[in-house]
């Protein structure tokens, strides 16, 4: 069965013809609407690197229906590069040189800015960190990620 | 301050960046595989009419391939797909293409196979039931009076360890996108660490010269040795050839896992003859479980087979090197291929030595272990090599942090070697414009910076010029100068070296043009545009260079760099085929952990790094590298292991219950770098790819049997394995 689900995508209201009820976020964000920010990794929900931002919260768009987030808010980090918190996450990542690959970087930047949406830039680093745990990283061994986590709460005060 | 040490950086951090998975093409079909259900059978039939029924489905299966492959393959050991007998579970044995993926995979599962199954060959374990392994690779090496060492020591101490296959688990899943252009070229795009040597492949699998096919190299999101040599591309290319479409394939994460080519699983046995407080002889068997096809077996035993003694001087050894067949998929490089496995077997067994003679394991690593000039196993003169320092860091840091150890706590000590992949070839063209230099070369960024930021930065060393004004240009096969690909830690160590040579001559040109010596030549800038500063004079590039060499890209120079490894003793073997080393280059690792005595769980307490890296061309990137190393090593260390059952199926081909480390995990790292030990890269480099894992999995595991008395003989060091291995030592 096919409807067209109705949501807006980093502050545009998107206009899609019928897709499948079946039809995951991140496919509709990445194939209909060109959005390659967000990454596909293992379209299971263990690597974080398709995480976007429904009416602020981080989900992960590979297990989330498009018809699920109907009437919600998407933002992804095309949108959020357009937002100063999103620019200073993002240059934070950028100073503490926590890419290599890069393939998990938007996941990440996207997870630590609804984590400070959510907490704001106080609350405890340790708890901080236990978050970020659904976030998976191969090259760096995430010691510039954590650098990157911590500069972006003090850049974000 | 703020400052982007590379130049993707934000872009990478802005989501701008495309890899593999994001290239699309107007018009293309999705891809699908269709995979044997089998370890190990006869094809009876596969029926395609199902899936061809589907409107807009293009399906390809083995009767195909005569009449769309536009040559002979020349490649018996690499069929696209399979004509008659199954080597493994989920080799692809039919392909699919279709407007959208969901309908490609209907077309996928609509295929049906009909197969008569065998009995497959799963282990190379000697107790292990049915049919036994095919011997396909064989190593022999010999020196010394063996049988007279081993006959007057003090005693002899022989172990037996285990090791199982870990995966690479990039990210990014291999993906391509293939067309055939109108000019006959056979052309795709794909997420590799090798470019030149898909084509290569491709030749070989198509049956077509290098000449008609082109690769271009995306943005690759991890490769880790799983992005070596060609996977999607001939399926890709021949369902583009069928359906006169462009084509997309990429690999589900399950087929990451299944056909991503996970590192070899291997038992090593050791047997040290010691006199006098010192290893007088030394014999190995290492026997590796090459899975189902070729490609693996050369570095399994001839390339890897010395890493079971370890950079040490022993005066009398054996090496038996066997790599078996079995049907487990092909299984191939892993960042350092299978170093970690046999320096946790080499550094265990030194350990446990060091426990048998009651000498701190350090120092008696250090009784041994190769100063610059002595001979490697085979007879081959080691070069600069600042081990032996490491070491001593290493032991100095374990002594201060045994000053306060808990409870169940243990500090291990790991040492590891690494010959840095120099000896491959590389070329690069330099173009200096009147506003930037150009590097144009043919290695795609893989993540690393080993290109972006490592090439930039020899150009910035020997011109002088601020690295926001260099551009690395990475083009396709058609365009760019060749190049061996990223594997081997060679980026910086060989195609820096192109580099380098081209940027000598770059200054050269510039110093004859200004009349200048050619030390003093330094390029800065000047307003907007770059100029040669000459003894703080400055004068414009602008007008140094030719009006035709503005018009045409720039003022270019040209380097290459083929180099030639070391020779060792062929006395000394005497069967198969061994490389010689071509860079030394070694690293000592300290860890404490705490180990928990009932659950048998092991948490990484604090860890330092000391690596010989010769002289270190950017310390940021190079740090990076050894951070990463590490925590991947972890996984190796303590919980990555592909499972398979009985029958030839990998059990686990998921990140649920396939576990890499996350960030919850990673203890404070150090990384300490011990210079002066000059490498073969530019400057005295070494490559750092590879070397940062290598000692990790025999790191902890010699913490372990600090905190507890006994080291395990298995990796991954899963609290089950520890568990079990802490109620051993108790009754």
């Amino acid at each position: 069965m096919t409807t067209a689900p109705s949501f807006t995508v980093n502050a545009t209201s998107v206009d899609l013809s019928p897709i499948p009820e079946s039809e995951r976020l991140l496919d509709t964000l990445r194939w209909r609407l060109g959005l390659k920010g967000t990454k596909e990794g293992c379209r299971t929900g263990n690597c974080g690197a398709c995480t976007v931002l429904v009416d602020r919260a981080s989900v992960l768009s590979c297990l989330t229906l498009a018809h699920e987030v109907a009437g919600s808010e998407v933002t992804t980090i095309e949108g959020l590069a357009a937002e100063d918190v999103g620019a200073r996450i993002m240059q934070s990542f950028a100073d503490e040189g926590a890419s290599q690959c890069g393939y998990c970087t938007p996941g990440f930047v996207m997870a630590l800015a609804s984590l400070l949406h959510e907490r704001g830039a106080a609350g405890d680093l340790a708890g901080f960190e236990e978050d970020l745990q659904g976030n998976l990283c191969r090259c760096t061994g995430y010691v510039s990620i954590r650098r990157a986590a911590q500069r972006a709460r003090e850049a974000v005060r | 301050m703020s400052y982007a040490v590379r130049s993707d950086a934000l872009a990478k951090a802005r989501g701008a960046v495309l890899y593999g998975t994001d290239i699309e093409s107007p018009g293309m079909l999705w891809g699908a595989l269709v995979l044997a259900p089998i370890p190990h059978g006869t094809i009876r039939s596969i029926d395609l009419t199902a899936a061809r029924a589907i409107p807009g489905v293009t399906a390809i299966g083995p009767e195909d391939l005569p009449r769309l492959l536009p040559g002979v393959p020349t490649d018996p050991e690499r069929p696209i797909f399979p004509s008659t007998t199954i080597q493994y579970h989920a080799q692809p044995i039919a392909a699919v293409a279709a407007p959208t993926l969901e309908v490609a995979r209907r077309a996928a599962q609509a295929v049906k196979v009909e197969t008569r199954q065998h009995p497959a060959v799963e282990s190379i374990d000697e107790a292990a039931i049915g049919p036994k392994p095919e011997v396909i690779g064989h190593v022999h090496a010999r020196y010394g009076d063996l049988d007279g060492v081993f006959r007057t020591a003090d005693f002899v101490l022989t172990e037996t360890y285990r090791t199982n296959s870990v995966s690479q688990v990039a990210l990014e899943p291999h993906a391509a996108i293939a067309e055939i252009r109108d000019d006959g070229t056979w052309f795709v795009r794909t997420s590799t660490q090798s470019p030149f040597g898909v084509r290569e492949d491709l030749a070989a699998m198509l049956g077509i010269p290098e000449s008609q096919i082109v690769v271009e190299g995306t943005w690759v999101g991890g490769g880790f040795g799983g992005k070596g040599s060609s996977l999607v591309e001939p399926y890709a290319l021949v369902l583009a050839h069928a359906s006169g479409r462009p084509v997309r394939l990429a690999l589900t994460y399950r087929e990451e896992f299944l056909l991503g080519r996970s590192t070899l699983p291997s038992l090593i046995r050791l047997s040290s003859a010691v006199r006098g407080g010192t290893i007088v002889g030394r014999r190995v068997l290492w026997k590796v479980d090459a899975g189902s096809s070729l490609p693996g077996r050369d570095f399994a035993t001839g390339y890897g087979v010395g890493f079971t003694v370890g950079p040490y001087r022993v005066p009398a050894i054996e090496l038996e090197g066997i790599a078996l067949r079995t049907h487990k998929p092909p299984l191939g490089p892993h960042r350092a291929p299978l170093a970690p496995q046999c320096a946790f077997a080499a550094e265990s067994h030194m350990d446990h030595l060091a426990q048998r003679l009651g000498v701190d394991s350090v120092e008696f690593r250090r009784r041994h272990v190769w100063l610059p000039g002595d001979l490697t196993h085979l007879g081959q003169t080691v070069g600069p090599f600042g081990l032996s320092q490491c070491l001593a860091e290493a032991g100095a840091r374990a002594r201060k942090w045994r000053e306060r150890l808990p409870e169940n706590h243990g500090i291990g000590v790991g040492a590891g070697f690494w010959s840095t992949g120099t000896g491959a070839g590389g070329e690069a063209r330099l173009f200096l414009q009147p506003e930037r230099l150009r590097i144009v070369q043919g290695e795609p960024e893989i993540g690393s910076g080993s290109v972006i930021r490592g090439l930039a930065a020899v150009a910035e060393v020997v011109l002088g010029i601020p690295r926001e004004r260099i551009e690395v240009d990475y083009r396709d096969t058609a365009t760019a100068p060749f190049d061996s690909g990223v594997w081997g830690s060679r980026t910086l160590g060989a195609l820096g070296q192109a580099v380098e040579k081209a940027a000598r001559e770059l200054r050269a040109e510039l110093a004859k043009r200004t009349d200048a010596p050619e030390g003093a030549i330094r390029l800065t800038v000047q307003g907007s545009e770059l100029a040669v500063e000459v003894d703080g004079v400055f004068r414009p590039v602008r007008e140094i260079l030719r009006r035709e060499e503005i018009e045409n890209g720039g003022l270019t120079t040209y380097g290459t760099h083929y180099g030639v490894a070391g020779s060792f003793d062929a006395l000394r073997v005497l069967d198969g085929t061994f490389y010689p080393y071509t860079d030394f280059t070694g690293a000592a690792h300290v860890a404490e952990v705490a180990l928990d005595p009932e659950l048998g769980t092991v948490r990484v307490v604090r860890y330092a790094a000391f690596h010989d890296a010769g002289r270190v061309v950017d310390f940021e990137t190079a740090k990076a590298q050894v951070e990463g190393g590490i925590v991947m090593g972890l996984g190796t260390a303590l919980t990555e292991e592909g499972l398979w059952s009985p029958e030839g199926v990998l059990q686990n081909p998921g990140l649920v219950d396939y576990r890499i480390p996350t960030l919850a995990e990673v203890p404070p790292i150090e990384v300490h770098f011990i210079e002066g030990f000059l490498g073969a890269g530019p400057f005295g480099a070494k490559g750092l790819g590879e070397p940062p894992i290598i000692p990790v999995p025999a790191t902890i595991a010699n913490a372990v049997r600090d905190a507890c008395g006994e080291g395990p003989t298995e990796l991954p060091m899963t609290g089950e394995r520890l568990a079990r291995h802490l109620k051993l030592l108790r009754t």
